[in-house]
């Protein structure tokens, strides 16, 4: 089974690579096989597997698209320096498909984790915080927002 | 069109994924160490931020050893690889004296003049201990000798223009061009694939850059169009100038440029096109005048031509090409010719005895004989790769394949398997490449015999075979097939 890879326009090749096939795909799985992993390790309820999962995708979600700036390479000599990878995907075109995928990602995920939960206490509130702040952050009005200088530069 | 199989994007990003993971969480512990140890620069600011070489240390110098083999002879069509080894796991690696022959892919050396010729090397030899090996001044002080201009009348004669200027280094010839003709207020409208020489212009130029899908022209039409009704960027008053920038053959993928329409095109909405023919020269075409000659197109509709020595020269340096006016003003601004050193006699040299081979002006007829070989070993090397299974990049007649590996870890191994059987590849991967597209570049030399590549591809079929990347079925040998049916007769 083939796919066709269609060369992008975008410059910036720290995030050119996600709007190549299969990114989706990869992303669902990884998820799912994590998932399968927590619960096979910790030997938990599936519903404490899917909270972990959510939580730790909440780090590590926040912390690569919404905390880190600029791009791990030196070649694009700085230009995207003050930017996080949310900010520089599509050219920072807002509301396009990559977009709307990935903010709809924690929502199910937040819908996974607390049904599977029966919506009890403590977990739905962190569930609640995580789904919150991921979502605010991916807001079209939050491009390049900092608020109380938090991840600003010097 | 590059076709992947769906499984192995897949498992690609999942290996890309799992590095980058491996990678972080290196970092984290080494922060940590870090910390316990104090370091005696208080207040310099870090030369590197956090994360910008974060590529670099976590995973380029993990196959380090793929990259950067020095070599101990000319790069002819066998030639000599030092042997290296490591102790700290690929951080350092030193060289020992051994060295392996080695049948050479990677370098590109389209017609065979990189090793002794008997035609160029006595001439070049000759100028060596005439004129000496630097000039050691800039062209407008002292560095022109009556070499330098016989090289720029037969540059403008072999690219059949009106006039040239040549340069030290091909990379600095985009890069210091670029700014002299666009400055702001202008709009450079750039291949998606365009080499890092031209992205640097480019941007030193200060004018607006835009870029269209590659190799399509009714994107670039596109593009032109929005571009030309809107406007400078806030002011939207109309552009300065429009210059358009494609290659001949691109690099990365051995495609030949859909040069005849992009050139309807521009003529259409008045852009100049600047052609940098840096592989194309010299290897395509029938008399080897490049891409223009091969595709039809009339090199007075392309208003820049720009080209390099290093690859079918067998020298070093670039030229710009164009009307006598376009000459005269780079002459006058140009800091590439007021202020860098002058191309060195020798090499000079070197191009204009080649130059004169391929056209035959020797009396010889080598220089045919070079460019049908080169041709027809292209043909032969690709075909029989696409029958094996490979996927194989780039148009009929072009010298450059690229075998698409994909896979991270198939980098490594197709490389180093590749050395211990005796063949030098070149493997390239990211920034250079996609990320989901790395590859290993072949490129074909006219040097090369039947022999050379019937090796060659016997220990690319094992190999491939070996890391698995023959992604598409074989064809069956039809020759065998019919054999078998005469026997049944």
């Amino acid at each position: 089974m083939y796919v066709k890879a269609v060369r992008p326009t975008d410059l910036n090749r720290n995030t050119e690579w996600f709007t190549y096939p299969g990114v989706w795909t990869t992303y669902i799985l990884i998820l799912f096989f994590s998932w399968l992993i927590v619960l096979s390790v910790l030997n938990c309820s599936p519903g404490l597997a899917w909270t972990i999962v959510h939580l730790s995708h909440f780090l590590v979600t926040y912390h690569f698209f919404h905390w880190k700036k600029g791009t791990p390479f030196a070649d694009d000599q700085g230009i995207y320096n003050r930017l996080t990878w949310w900010e520089q995907i599509d050219s920072g075109k807002q509301l396009t498909r990559n977009r709307k995928f990935l903010t709809v990602v924690p929502v199910v995920l937040y819908l996974i984790a607390s049904h599977t939960t029966d919506y009890q206490h403590p977990m739905l509130f962190f569930n609640t915080l995580a789904v919150f702040v991921l979502v605010v952050a991916k807001f079209p009005h939050m491009h390049k927002v900092r608020i109380f200088g938090i991840n600003a530069d010097q | 069109m590059i076709t992947i199989p769906y499984l192995t994007a897949l498992t690609t990003y999942f290996s890309y994924g799992l590095l980058f993971a491996f990678g972080q969480l290196r970092d984290f512990f080494r922060k940590i160490f870090d910390w316990c140890r104090a370091s005696n620069l208080q207040g310099y600011a870090p030369i590197c931020l956090g994360l910008e070489d974060f590529y670099t240390r976590r995973l380029y110098l993990r196959i380090q050893d793929c990259f950067g083999r020095p070599i101990a002879s000319a790069p002819d069509a066998w030639f000599d690889v030092v042997e290296r080894y490591s102790n700290d796991n690929n951080k350092t690696l030193k060289r020992t004296t051994k060295k392996s022959r080695c049948l050479n892919l990677g370098s590109y050396n389209y017609l065979g003049f990189a090793a002794s010729d008997e035609y160029c090397t006595p001439r070049a030899i000759k100028s060596l201990k005439r004129f000496s090996p630097s000039t050691c001044s800039a062209r407008v002080d002292g560095g022109t000798t009556t070499l330098h201009t016989e090289l720029e009348e037969c540059v403008a004669n072999f690219v059949q223009k009106p006039a040239a200027v040549v340069f030290g280094m091909g990379y600095v010839t985009n890069s210091a061009i670029l700014p002299v003709l666009m400055g702001k207020g202008g709009l450079i409208i750039s291949d998606s694939l365009n080499h890092n020489s031209i992205v640097n212009g480019a941007r030193g130029s200060g004018a607006t850059i835009r870029v269209f899908q590659h190799n399509t022209p009714s994107h670039l039409e596109k593009v032109l169009r929005e571009q030309i009704a809107d406007g400078q960027p806030r002011t939207h008053r109309p552009w300065k100038k429009i210059i358009v920038v494609v290659e001949g053959i691109y690099s990365m993928e051995g495609e030949l440029c859909k040069l005849p329409e992009i050139v309807a095109i521009c003529k259409k909405y008045k852009a100049y096109v600047y052609l940098d023919e840096a592989h194309s020269i010299g290897a395509v075409g029938k008399s080897g005048r490049g891409v223009c000659e091969l595709l039809g197109v009339d090199t007075a509709d392309v208003d820049i031509m720009m080209g390099t020595f290093t690859k079918s020269f067998g020298s070093c340096g670039g030229y710009i090409a164009g009307s006598k006016e376009l000459i005269q003003y780079l002459k006058y601004t140009c800091p590439a010719h007021l202020y860098a050193t002058s191309i060195s006699p020798p090499a000079a040299q070197q191009i204009i005895s080649s130059i004169k081979v391929i056209l035959g002006e020797d009396g010889t007829s080598r220089g045919a004989q070079k460019l049908a070989r080169i041709r027809e070993n292209s043909n032969f090397f690709r075909s029989e790769l696409q029958k094996m299974g490979f996927e194989v990049l780039g148009d009929n007649d072009s010298p450059v394949m690229p075998i698409m590996l994909y896979n991270p870890a198939k980098i490594p191994a197709f490389s180093r398997e590749c050395l211990k059987q005796n063949v030098a590849v070149v493997t390239v991967a990211f920034p250079a490449t996609p990320l989901l597209l790395a590859r290993a570049r072949i490129c074909i030399s006219a040097s090369h015999t039947k022999e050379d590549l019937v090796k060659a591809l016997e220990v690319i079929s094992r190999v491939g075979d070996l890391v698995g990347i023959k992604y598409f079925p074989a064809e069956p040998n039809k020759q065998q097939q019919e054999k078998g049916l005469i026997k049944v007769d």
